[in-house]
């Protein structure tokens, strides 16, 4: 049970209610103070005070003064009126627990609305420094943005000038041009006359002479370019010098990020064509040449030609009993495999000369499109057209220029979306 | 880099759009005009001469020859006639007189593919010497002519018989200080460079960078040789420092990975020799300074000089382009002004500022 306060004194003006309220000793923060309308609360547990207003008041101005033992609040009414009492008589327990509830919820409402306002106050804030953030940043912007401008402007006008001097100095140079051509051709029309007169050629010495110290700031005329032509060494005798080049299998151009690949590759052929497994029993009564994978490989090439596909089947599995590292041989026989329509066997050849084709360089870049194009056929011809569609693709990646090959990959696509929609 | 105030800045002056596929841009010296050359669509070689005028590029006048060509060089022709050496695709070297150019002054056909680089030394008042023209090629082989000689070069760098030929990507003249002294530098796409001196008709040095090397260039062709830097695939360039070779050791270099797509070009400023351009794969610039080290030479463990490489620091980069930038060009008379030609066909026109204060 709460201690009640009843020690309070009052006074009051047309406009305010003055209530003083002591609280012995107890701490008063305002968080104790709860003020509605109509009803006002001092809960310091234990201490509870609490009033029923005779007449609204206008909370939110009205203060409250905690110090010294005293709560001393300054209340303004809403309506200038005097009050017969501070607080209402008969005010029943019904009508207490109302005010209350009224009390409370319209004090939820009043911070409801103040944190509202709040919000908006500050969005508002934030907006505006914002705005003021970016006029500074423009006007910034805007000051670099003329500096380089009047420094274009400066420069073109400098290079404008620069320019005319130029045209004054080649006008200059065109008209000394003519005038010496002019100058000389007299004295050369006079030698010719007078039959070479040796006196004269001090004289023409001394007037090209003269010519030479009228010719202002550009050193350079039609005099003074033969004299130096007279002066120029003789065309040098011809010789070779031989060159050697650091040593580079591949066509192409050196790039330090690709070595490493192309050192791969490099090994792989080596290898590839060093290693002869063999049967020899079986291969002893073969010819010499027969042994030898590159041999089969051309005879094998050569029957494809002619159409004769099981003899270049049969020359590229001898090959490959030889030496089974060599890609172009599956890719090869993958080709008579197409032919004979021997559809699995000709996936699994185009697969192993995939897997051998790697790492990919630029040099064997021909070689894993075909690759790619004859499995990709295969599975078209067994109807698995996804599957030949990844392969067409990865041809076209390879080598997005072959006409081909995209044709192909669009009739497959278009194949493709004609099932789905069908089924 | 940040744009601070005291570092160079790159300024795009003039934008042209191009019908054709421009290979090489060149100023013509002492003028406000440039050249741009390349290959047309229909296959034919396109040569079109630029006035910039104004903030614009004013077309004075377009050649269509037979072949597309691939580079050109103002390097051996005298200041008053400024003929164009061209080389193209059919490995034919020419030279044009630009105001009669229906017929060319020389012409042969100095090799059996495109010539992919050419440079020119002796003329235009720099150095001295004979006038000379090299050219590198797809096929193999430098050939060094020269315009008073018909028909055959006065040296000729060819694979050995039998060897299997590398291309040739890049040529560069170099010490060129008198009349007898004379360096070619070759750069091939299997990342070899060779030094060919021309004086004794023999090989001087020779490198290999690990990349294709896409374009070579000493910081002045007529002194003695002090500075080379070759540009590669991948994004890296070397420096060496030429004064000082070692027996075994050849020259002293550093290298700088600028980028991650191939550096097509470096240009030294032909008013500052430490300073130089590379334009990259990514269609970026990027503005270079070479600082030298305390000492350039310094005697290795048995007493023979070796070189010491200094150091190159960024001062500015900038991207222009999303295609590569294939050629660039200082102007030689206005410091600062330079031209870039780039695969999206277009030529730019740009100036570096605040060159002084390096």
């Amino acid at each position: 049970m709460p201690v009640w306060l009843r020690e309070h004194s009052w006074r009051q003006t047309l406009t305010a209610v003055y209530l003083s309220l002591p609280v012995r000793g107890a701490r008063a923060t305002p968080a104790n103070i709860f003020c509605g309308e109509q009803y006002l609360k001092v809960s310091i547990p234990p201490f509870l005070f609490e009033a029923i207003l005779y007449a609204p008041i206008d909370d939110t101005n009205s203060t409250a003064k905690i110090g010294n033992g005293n709560i001393f609040f300054t209340l303004y009414k809403k309506e200038p009126a005097m009050w017969d009492s501070l607080t209402l008589a008969n005010a029943d327990k019904e009508k207490l627990q109302h005010l209350r509830e009224n009390a409370v919820l319209k004090a939820h409402e009043k911070t409801k609305e103040e944190t509202e306002a709040k919000k908006i106050t500050k969005q508002e804030h934030k907006k505006y420094a914002l705005e003021a953030t970016m006029k500074v940043e423009e006007a910034e912007r805007k000051r670099i943005e003329d500096l380089k401008e009047k420094e274009r402007q400066k420069v073109a006008k400098e290079l404008e000038l620069w320019k005319n001097q130029q045209k004054d100095a080649d006008k200059y140079k065109s008209i000394q041009k003519r005038g010496e051509l002019h100058q000389e051709i007299e004295p050369l029309k006079e030698r010719k006359k007078e039959k070479i007169n040796k006196t004269r050629i001090p004289n023409e010495g001394t007037f090209k002479t003269r010519l030479k110290s009228t010719k202002g700031h550009s050193s350079c005329s039609m005099f003074s370019q033969n004299l130096k032509e007279e002066q120029l060494p003789a065309p040098r005798s011809a010789a070779t010098i031989k060159v050697n080049f650091t040593p580079r299998v591949f066509p192409t151009a050196l790039r330090e990020s690709r070595v490493a690949e192309e050192e791969e590759w490099l090994h792989k052929q080596a290898e590839a064509r060093r290693i002869i497994n063999s049967d020899l029993s079986e291969l002893e009564d073969l010819k010499e040449e027969e042994k030898n994978p590159d041999w089969l490989k051309d005879k094998g090439n050569k029957m494809f030609a002619m159409g004769n596909y099981l003899g270049a089947v049969n020359a590229y599995n001898l090959a490959v009993r030889l030496n089974n590292k060599l890609p172009l041989l599956y890719l090869n026989r993958a080709a008579c495999h197409l032919k004979l329509r021997n559809l699995h066997k000709a996936i699994e050849d185009s697969s192993k000369a995939l897997e051998l084709l790697i790492p990919p360089v630029p040099d064997n870049e021909n070689a894993r499109v075909k690759a790619h194009v004859r499995r990709g056929t295969a599975f078209c011809q067994l109807e698995l057209y996804t599957e030949g569609l990844q392969d067409y693709e990865a041809a076209l990646k390879i080598n997005p220029k072959n006409k081909n090959v995209e044709k192909d990959a669009e009739k497959i696509r278009h194949l493709i979306q004609g099932t789905m929609q069908s089924s | 880099a940040a744009a601070g105030p005291e570092r160079p800045q790159v300024v795009s002056h003039v934008q042209q759009a191009l019908s054709y596929t421009v290979f090489d841009c060149k100023w013509v010296p002492r003028s406000a005009r440039l050249l741009c050359l390349g290959s047309a669509a229909r296959g034919t070689g396109i040569v079109q001469l630029y006035e910039l005028h104004g903030g614009r590029l004013e077309l004075l006048r377009e050649i269509e020859k037979p072949k597309p060509i691939k580079c050109g060089t103002f390097g051996a022709t005298s200041l008053q006639q400024r003929y164009l050496a061209t080389g193209d695709f059919d490995g034919n070297l020419n030279i044009w007189n630009l105001e009669a150019p229906e017929i060319p002054v020389y012409s042969v056909k100095g090799h059996k593919e495109i010539i992919n680089s050419i440079d020119g030394v002796g003329g235009l008042g720099i150095g001295e010497g004979a006038p000379e023209i090299v050219t590198g090629s797809r096929d193999g082989t430098v050939k060094v002519w020269d315009p008073r000689q018909k028909d055959t070069p006065v040296a000729n760098m060819e694979p050995v018989q039998g060897e299997s030929k590398r291309d040739c990507w890049t040529v560069a003249f170099g010490n060129a200080y008198n009349h007898e002294e004379r360096v070619v530098c070759a750069g091939y796409d299997n990342g070899d460079i060779k030094l060919f001196d021309l004086k004794s008709m023999s090989l001087r040095w020779e490198t290999n960078i690990k990349n294709g090397v896409c374009s070579v260039e000493f910081d002045r062709k007529d002194i003695n040789m002090n500075k080379l830097v070759a540009t590669s695939l991948e994004g890296k360039f070397h420096v060496f420092d030429m004064r000082t070779q070692h027996p075994t050791k050849g020259f002293a270099s550093l290298s700088e990975k600028a980028q991650k797509s191939t550096i097509w070009q470096v240009r030294h400023l032909p008013q500052n020799r430490d300073v130089f351009m590379t334009s990259g794969g990514s269609g970026s610039l990027h503005l270079w300074k070479y600082e030298y080290p305390a000492q350039r030479s310094k005697k290795d463990s048995e007493g023979s000089e070796m070189g010491v490489a200094g150091s190159v620091s960024l001062l500015q980069n900038v991207t222009l382009s999303t295609q590569p930038i294939s050629s660039l060009d200082w102007s030689p008379d206005k410091k600062g002004l330079c031209v870039c030609g780039a695969f999206d066909q277009t030529v730019r026109v740009l100036i570096v500022t605040k060159l002084n204060k390096i």
